[in-house]
């Protein structure tokens, strides 16, 4: 027990010193905590009630929106809100809810975490929920496939058993299986249908029953394989679960769910975006808050004044034209498709900016080139997306992918030279330019778009003069 | 017509592997695709097909189609004698060896190539790419470029390999021989779609096909090769 409190304290030294000096978006004091104690996640004291929220998509904006009310309701909740997602901000986290004897000092403990190194954290940590919010595609390098980080998960699920509980995604035909037999309580979350009609993903992260090996059919999709589906083999069981909190309808335009919990009762939640991932992760909130016994009614009125993280999506507005910062993770298949979907149905007449190459990428040899012919770049044939431009170091390889969707290559504009791309971006005749970034490269992304923008009113500076 | 058969793309096409298929055929419309399913017995099991290719699985679905092949390993071997081509990407190249390691597990692959593959899921994936050089039979002389992710190595004598490894590694990190090289049966770690990547070696395959070996935007995939080759060597080298 000596290591842990020495473990304890000096990380408590060194995050006091990095507070002092205004860092407190640094996970080091975790990092140092683990470093001399191991098990210091399993050691250190856990409040009454631990949420775990992982997935492929949407964990970010579901912790914020659950840590959000839970601190509104008056609790004492210690999350990181920068996404410090691996076994540093875990230990931060529990670290900052614990004074120097080890006696814990909050009520909550929100943890943000990566699917993969999941069933070694948490085996030690033992959080109370669960919260999965899907299993898709994701970087290649890292997690691989959906049936490895499947694996990952539900090790964490079989290590815990019933101490904890699972919240899952119903329309997730992957992770709604998670946890089965493993003695955890399972509820789930589901959507109605929408009435969209999502693109046909060319690379498809689920696409044969994992019990009998038959093609998956569905009633209705989402996006990518998020539905309402069942095995094509009337006599196997795999099917959408029945939802303990089920949202019966979805107005977009209206930007709000109506939620029907398993008792019969309803609430109608106000939703953040008109982003079909978003009201996922509206719902995921909705149903997670519930499972821990906030109020139907004040949950509706937090989500009211929530709107999705401005990190990721801002816009500047000049001669009625919006240009748009918009985070796309591209190595992360699933996101990228659902941003390119998002694009052809967002009715504006749009430029689409690619500022798209991956940090990791660059500290390492050269990209990857296979997320390219994973991501649905089709879906950006629509007659509202007027330009793509393409700038970077893969400006051959997207320019190629995008002739081989089909895209005319008049509309395509592929530089090397990243100062080049504003001077392609059209300035009227448009409703929309959308710069797609990298989630790491928030700064890069917004001067691209700032400079854009800056282009779009010196040209229009310039005309003025010469009128 | 010339027939490629897309061998199990429900599970094969995790990193668009099918790609490969779709670019060939597009780049000429007298070859006709052919995808089997995991329920359906492979076309080239009765028929002489011209081309075959399995891409890269989940390592759950590779040992269900370890199962899915052996009957047919006796045909599998003749269609590579008689020089039928054959394209494996990924851990595909596994299937064609004599086993898999996995901890305590160990599963029988087809053994048609005499090397052992392990799997290491505990540790992290490994990440890497290659410049090489492909020496054809004819004298063909091709630099092939390949991107590899994965979980296990494969060990052996590799006396057939078909890439020469100039940057990166071959089978494991100990050695410069890369993938599986016997009449047309061309198999490597590289994954994805290698073909987009290698539009060189696609013109070589449509040779070999006995097809014009103009490319759907020749230009375009070419020019994307050589900046991507000149990179990588000035990046890896």
């Amino acid at each position: 027990m000596l290591r842990f409190y020495i473990a304890l304290w000096a990380s408590k030294f060194v995050d006091a010193l990095l507070r002092l000096k205004g860092e407190t978006r640094d996970d080091w004091p975790g990092l140092l905590a683990f470093k001399l104690c191991p098990d210091f996640l399993a050691k250190v004291k856990k409040p009454d009630l631990v949420i775990t929220i992982t997935g492929t998509n949407g964990k970010t904006t579901t912790t914020s929106l659950v840590a959000g009310k839970l601190i509104e309701a008056g609790l004492k909740v210690s999350y990181n809100d920068w996404g410090a997602n691996l076994h540093a901000g875990y230990c931060l986290n529990l670290m900052r809810g614990v004074n120097i004897f080890n006696k814990c000092k909050i009520d909550v403990s929100i943890l943000e975490a990566d699917e993969k190194t999941l069933a070694k954290t948490m085996g030690m940590i033992e959080p109370d929920y669960i919260l999965v919010t899907n299993v898709c595609k994701d970087s290649l390098r890292r997690n691989g496939h959906p049936e490895y980080i499947y694996d990952c998960i539900n090790n964490a699920f079989k290590k815990l058993g019933s101490k904890t509980t699972a919240i899952l995604n119903a329309n997730d035909p992957i992770s709604s299986t998670l946890a089965e037999g493993t003695g955890a309580r399972r509820i789930f979350y589901g959507m109605a249908d929408m009435g969209l009609h999502p693109y046909e993903n060319i690379v498809k992260d689920i696409t044969v029953c994992p019990v009998c090996g038959k093609p998956i059919e569905y009633d209705y999709r989402f996006y990518r394989h998020l539905g309402k589906f069942r095995c094509s083999d009337p006599k196997c069981s795999y099917r959408t679960p029945d939802a303990d909190y089920y949202a019966e309808t979805i107005d977009l335009d209206g930007r709000t769910t109506v939620i029907r919990e398993k008792d019969g009762s309803v609430q109608t939640y106000p939703l953040i975006s008109d982003t079909v991932f978003n009201v996922f992760n509206v719902v995921s909130a909705a149903a997670t808050l519930r499972a821990v016994g906030q109020s139907r009614e004040d949950i509706a009125e937090f989500l009211s004044r929530q709107k999705i993280p401005e990190i990721r999506e801002t816009y500047k507005e000049f001669n009625g034209i919006r240009y748009y910062a918009f985070a796309t993770k591209s190595q992360n298949v699933s996101a990228a498709s659902t941003v390119f979907e998002y694009m052809a149905n967002e009715p504006s007449n749009k430029n689409v900016v690619f500022c798209m190459d991956e940090v990791q990428d660059r500290n390492h040899p050269t990209e990857t080139l296979t997320w390219i012919y994973e991501t649905d770049y089709e879906a950006l044939n629509s007659p509202n997306i007027k330009k793509i431009i393409v700038g970077g170091h893969m400006f051959l390889n997207h320019k190629l992918r995008l002739l081989l969707a089909g895209i005319p290559a008049d509309k395509i504009v592929a530089v090397e030279n990243d100062d080049e791309v504003p001077l392609h971006v059209d300035t009227e005749g448009i409703e929309r330019v959308y710069v797609l970034y990298e989630t790491d490269y928030v700064t890069k992304g917004q001067t691209w778009r700032d400079n854009i923008y800056k282009r779009a009113m010196e040209l229009a500076d310039k005309k003025g003069g010469e009128e | 017509m010339k027939t490629l058969e897309l061998l199990y793309p429900e599970y094969c096409n995790i990193f668009g592997e099918s790609y490969n298929a779709e670019y060939l055929s597009r780049c000429n419309s007298e070859i006709k695709v052919i995808s089997t399913d995991n329920t359906s017995v492979p076309a080239f099991v009765k028929d002489d097909v011209d081309m075959i290719y399995l891409g890269c699985s989940p390592e759950r679905k590779q040992e269900q189609i370890i199962e899915l092949l052996k009957p047919h390993r006796e045909r599998i071997s003749e269609l590579i004698d008689k020089g039928t081509i054959v394209l494996a990407t990924g851990n595909a190249i596994e299937i064609f060896g004599r086993e898999i390691k996995d901890g305590d597990r160990v599963i029988p692959a087809l053994g048609i190539f005499d090397f052992t593959s392990v799997r290491y899921m505990e540790e992290d994936r490994h990440n890497s790419q290659y410049v090489g050089l492909f020496k054809a039979k004819d004298g063909t002389e091709i630099t092939m470029l390949g991107h590899r992710s994965q979980f296990s190595f494969a060990y052996g004598d590799f006396d057939e390999p078909f890439i020469d490894i100039e940057i990166g590694i071959g089978m494991n990190p100990d050695t410069k021989r890369e993938g599986l090289y016997r009449n047309n049966f061309f198999a490597t770690y590289s994954l994805g779609p290698y073909l987009i990547m290698n539009p060189l070696f696609t013109k070589y395959l449509l040779r070999l096909l006995g097809l014009d070996d103009t490319l759907l935007f020749e230009k375009e995939i070419i020019e994307a090769y050589e900046y991507r080759r000149d990179e990588l060597r000035r990046n890896l080298g």
